[in-house]
């Protein structure tokens, strides 16, 4: 079934991004609705609608809003549009093809939170987006919509974009932060949270595009019609992205909640996979989420949930909630990458690995040293020249990093974590089987190439115990989390 | 005073301090790289990571929180239950000790910091006896930043301790972190290079051996070096510092913890200000005019031959014609024997305060640290104590005009200075006193003039203590043994003034306070927690 295209109704080829269209379309119609109300208000009204943060954490913004100071005479709103995830470009579509959407959704919630400048941290590598956007705002600022007096409400605001120069770390609110500050985009510690002390010190909202972008349709069509749509903890619409081999890669709009087979197999969006293939794992969320297996292993028994078996789960709800049973991260930027069948889970290792061990922004040592060490490991093993040892050896490694257990500043070690602890247990006898095919002393002529000296080191001649494994992230600390 | 409980232990902290800082003065040996209680926090080496006790989100029971919280952020709050002896946080230390290593070149050999390094002392206590990273190894760019500075940047821990240093206390932010990742460096701008004037201070900061002093390179394995405390001789401001010396040789000058002056910082001036004591030019034989030309004189022979002379200028008129200068360069104990032994014999003899160095106006850095104008130890002790003795006092420049005017007949001058002093005019001047004792580090233009000429030793060859711009008396010990041929100062005038057996600074110090009740009151500073620099 079709659902309703309500944030992608103009996302079309040749369609027009100006503020005429977009007010024919009844835009700004909710800015109006949202000028009238008290900024408390509007904080309640986005707090009922539950609308959780679209750039991955899921945190309620209207939560989020509250945390302000309530005496402050200067707020800031960045908006989160370094958009740098692997698979993930629905804000680039948002942003490309209906701007309009966007600024109204900034100037409600500028208003809503008492902004007074709000900047549009926008990822560097987007550039016509950036001539659209910019565009966008000329056109606001020309409608009085911006700038001195918004629509004769006594309310200011100014909107600027900042672009930024191409690193994923500075998605992170904190990492964005520093970064539009003119600093090195190394996330801060926390707390102070950056409701009370953000930019410049100044208390400060960060907001992802797509979460701002709803607003505006929460006010207009209100609070029964999107609590309608989405699951119990999950309301609204998503933009969902799909890419690799599927017969339509492109971004889709549906309620949240969708299978990922839906998303996969559905007509209206992914089409089914190039040459009837079967897709061998799906990363649903972004990589940096985690991997279900895909449908070239059996269906579960009964339906029931249970990650420790080889089977199909590419009946994982795509919602903020239901991932996680599938011993994933969450649904983060709900952008799938889907694997087929004929590809080497070893390459998918490898490329998950180099790209973390390229972002991890070097500030905390787990995540720093672990990610360059795990991408080596798994070079390694795709030469063919991996031992079985190395499995539980990135096992480990991917346990003892992330925000979760509190070894780390950011959430970007738990990015890492989770797809290379997926990967490697959900596909494990792949792993064994590839290991398996190798010429027997591969790993140890591998070894000793890149380090003659290696062959004296203790723990190649199993002289040496092996450092004790184990983690501070034990399965009890794990579910009270 | 909050109390808070650290492995069941209950122990009692300053305000304010985080966990980190409290329970390191209270003993325990908790690892930290980047945590530097003179800089911010970043919290970002995740080694000083512990367990608390928080309220449990259902039952609001207070509980071990299943996650680590880094202790150098956290402040201590009275009642607060933490943890570093469980399985999680050893746990979690060894694994982080094995990222350290995981590029590290294991260089200890050539290294300069083996010895004092944190990364073995950590690796040992904390981490692995072997490494499982089996891969290549990234290997980071050596390199020449400064100066002063070399960067071995493979060996660096990324704690950015030496980048905030340069934002925060140098206020010049020359060093930056560049590229990401375990590619992540440490480096300076092109065309900008380490050259602020508390540089050396990265060098101790650095808890590895990333950061090198060109002029300690290669000098010395650290573990033959001894460790006296002493005291800044180069500037007024009074600096504490660690003389690192071998052998009767000075490799290094540290700075020594100093909550009120310094703190734990010393500026390029003091670190490298002790080149002087190794001088070949050196004085190291007293002299003695005879018919003209200059003969030795032996050290034993000396005091008689002074207290003859002295004696006899102060025959007729109580010593009127008399003057001491007594140099900024002493310190209070020598200062107040050998004006003492001058007023025994010359009682209206005149005390003179000796030249002051001074260069350019005082310098004060973004966090308070200040390099003071004035390039003397001990002015302001040896005015104090011409003030107590009382009588005639005259400056430096009073003294030259009255002795150019022949108003002495003798007069003793104490020099000490690493550089050139007086200029030729002045000498001319002082030249007139017909009877010139001069004690002096090296020839200067009073030599020709001088009937007799002593050697003086160096601040590290002495003991005692200087009293500072701000009134702190900081005592210092001796580091060296005197070199071949010189009698530290302090020795000499103890024999001038006739006490029996060896100068002591401290058993001076205690006559002194006697005589004289401010000097009574010494401070020395409180001693620091062991920290990784």
């Amino acid at each position: 079934m079709a659902y309703e295209q309500i944030l992608m109704r103009n996302c079309r080829e040749g369609g027009d991004p100006s503020i005429k269209q977009y007010k024919a379309a009844g835009g700004y119609q909710a800015l109006d609705k949202a000028l009238a109300m008290k900024p408390d208000e509007l904080v309640e009204f986005v707090k009922g609608a539950n609308l959780r943060g679209r750039g991955g954490a899921g945190f309620p913004a209207g939560v989020k809003w509250s945390f302000l100071p309530p005496n402050r005479t200067v707020t800031y709103l960045c908006v989160n549009a370094d958009e740098s995830e692997p698979p993930t470009f629905c804000n680039r579509v948002l942003m490309e093809h209906d701007p309009h959407m966007l600024l109204e959704g900034i100037i409600i919630a500028g208003y809503a939170t008492r902004t007074t400048v709000a900047y549009i941290y926008m990822r560097g590598e987007f550039t016509e987006q950036f001539h659209v956007l910019q565009k966008a705002i000329d056109e606001a600022y020309a409608d009085g919509l911006l700038g001195k007096n918004i629509r004769g409400s006594g309310y200011d605001m100014e909107c600027y974009i900042h672009r930024g120069a191409g690193a994923y770390v500075c998605g992170e609110e904190t990492g964005l932060i520093e970064s539009l500050e003119g600093k090195r985009g190394w996330p801060r510690i926390k707390p102070p949270f950056p409701a009370v002390e953000g930019l410049f010190h100044k208390p400060t909202v960060v907001n992802n595009v797509e979460t701002l972008a709803c607003v505006p349709h929460i006010l207009t069509r209100g609070l029964d019609w999107w609590n309608g749509l989405g699951t119990q903890n999950s309301k609204g619409t998503k933009m969902y992205c799909v890419s690799g081999p599927v017969n339509r890669p492109g971004c889709y709009e549906a309620p949240l909640g969708i299978t990922t087979r839906e998303l996969i197999y559905g007509k209206d969006f992914g089409g089914g996979m190039r040459d009837n293939m079967k897709v061998k794992t799906v990363a649903p969320g972004g990589i940096s989420m985690g991997f279900l297996r895909g449908d070239m292993f059996p269906k579960p028994d009964g339906g029931k949930v249970d990650v420790t078996r080889d089977c199909d789960e590419l009946d994982c709800l795509l919602d903020f909630d239901d991932p996680r049973h599938y011993g994933l991260l969450g649904l983060g930027t709900a952008a799938a990458v889907v694997v087929a069948e004929d590809t080497d889970i070893r390459d998918v290792l490898f490329n998950v690995t180099r790209f973390f061990s390229h972002e991890s922004c070097g500030q905390c040592t787990q995540c720093r040293e672990g990610t360059g060490w795990m991408h080596r490991v798994a070079a390694r093993i795709r030469d063919g020249a991996g031992r079985q040892y190395d499995l539980d050896l990135l096992a480990e490694i991917t346990k003892n990093m992330g925000m979760m257990p509190g070894l780390s500043i950011c959430g970007l070690p738990d990015g890492a974590a989770f797809p290379i602890r997926t990967l490697v247990q959900k596909f494990r006898p792949e792993f064994e089987k590839r290991i398996g095919e190798q010429q027997a002393d591969a790993a140890k002529r591998r070894i000793l190439q890149t380090n003659p000296a290696a062959y004296d080191l203790p723990i190649l001649q199993g002289r040496a115990v092996q450092p004790a494994g184990g983690t501070y992230m034990t399965p009890e600390k794990l579910k009270r989390n | 005073m909050p109390k808070i409980t650290v492995d069941g232990k209950q122990i009692e902290c300053r305000d304010g301090v985080p966990v980190l800082q409290a329970v390191l003065e209270a003993g325990w040996d908790v690892p930290h790289y980047c945590y530097h209680p003179g800089l911010s926090v970043v919290a970002s080496c995740r080694l000083c990571l512990m367990e608390m006790k928080m309220p449990h989100p259902q039952t609001k029971e207070m509980d071990w929180a299943p996650k680590l919280f880094p202790s150098c952020q956290t402040p201590v709050k009275d009642g607060m239950e933490v943890r570093f002896a469980s399985e999680g946080v050893a746990s979690s230390q060894s694994h982080v000790m094995e990222y350290y290593l995981v590029n590290h070149p294991l260089d200890c050999p050539v290294c300069d910091k083996a010895g004092e390094c944190y990364l073995q002392d950590y690796s040992e206590k904390f981490g692995h006896a072997s490494s499982r990273m089996v891969e290549d190894k990234h290997k980071n760019p050596k390199k020449d930043i400064g100066s002063k500075t070399l960067l071995y940047s493979d060996r660096c821990v990324v704690c950015s301790r030496c980048v905030r240093f340069g934002d925060e206390v140098a206020g010049a932010g020359e060093l930056r972190v560049i590229n990401r990742g375990h590619r992540a460096e440490i480096d300076v701008f092109p065309g900008v290079p380490l050259e602020n004037e508390l540089q050396g201070n990265v060098v101790d900061l650095c808890p590895v051996g990333a950061l090198l002093s060109k002029d300690f390179l290669f000098q010395q394995r650290v573990w033959n070096l001894r460790s006296t405390p002493s005291v800044d001789p180069t500037t007024s401001a009074g600096a504490t510092i660690w003389i690192d010396h071998n052998d009767d040789r000075i490799f290094r000058v540290r700075p020594r913890f100093n909550e009120k002056v310094n703190e734990w910082w010393i500026s390029d001036e003091t670190r490298f200000g002790w080149k002087y004591v190794a001088d070949s030019k050196r004085l190291n034989q007293p002299l003695q005019r005879d018919n003209g030309a200059m003969k030795p004189l032996r050290w034993e022979a000396a005091p008689e031959l002074l207290r003859r002379l002295l004696d006899e200028a102060a025959s007729a008129d109580q010593g009127v014609g008399v003057a001491c200068v007594l140099s900024p360069m002493l310190s209070c104990e020598e200062a107040w024997l050998l004006s003492t032994f001058v007023r025994s014999r010359a009682p209206q003899a005149t005390l003179v305060t000796g030249y002051v160095p001074v260069s350019g106006p005082d310098k004060t850095f973004p966090k308070g640290f200040k390099i003071s104008a004035e390039k003397a130890p001990n002015r302001r002790g040896v005015e104090s104590i011409i003030k107590a003795m009382g009588g005639p006092n005259a400056t430096f420049e009073q003294f030259v005009k009255s002795a150019g005017d022949g108003k002495f007949k003798l007069a003793y001058v104490t020099g000490g200075y690493p550089q050139v002093w007086l200029t030729a005019d002045q000498a001319r001047a002082i030249g007139k006193v017909q009877t010139l004792i001069t004690h002096d580090l090296f020839e200067s233009a009073l030599d020709e003039y001088a009937t007799i000429r002593l050697p003086g030793a160096s601040w590290a060859e002495r003991e005692g203590s200087f009293m500072n711009a701000d009134g702190l008396i900081q005592p210092f010990e001796r580091a060296l043994k005197p070199l071949d041929g010189v009698k530290s100062d302090g020795q000499f005038f103890h024999e001038l003034v006739g006490r029996p057996g060896l100068y002591r600074g401290a058993k001076t110090r205690e006559a002194m306070a006697e005589k004289i009740p401010a000097f009574g009151d010494i401070f020395v500073p409180r001693p620091e927690p062991e920290h990784a620099h």
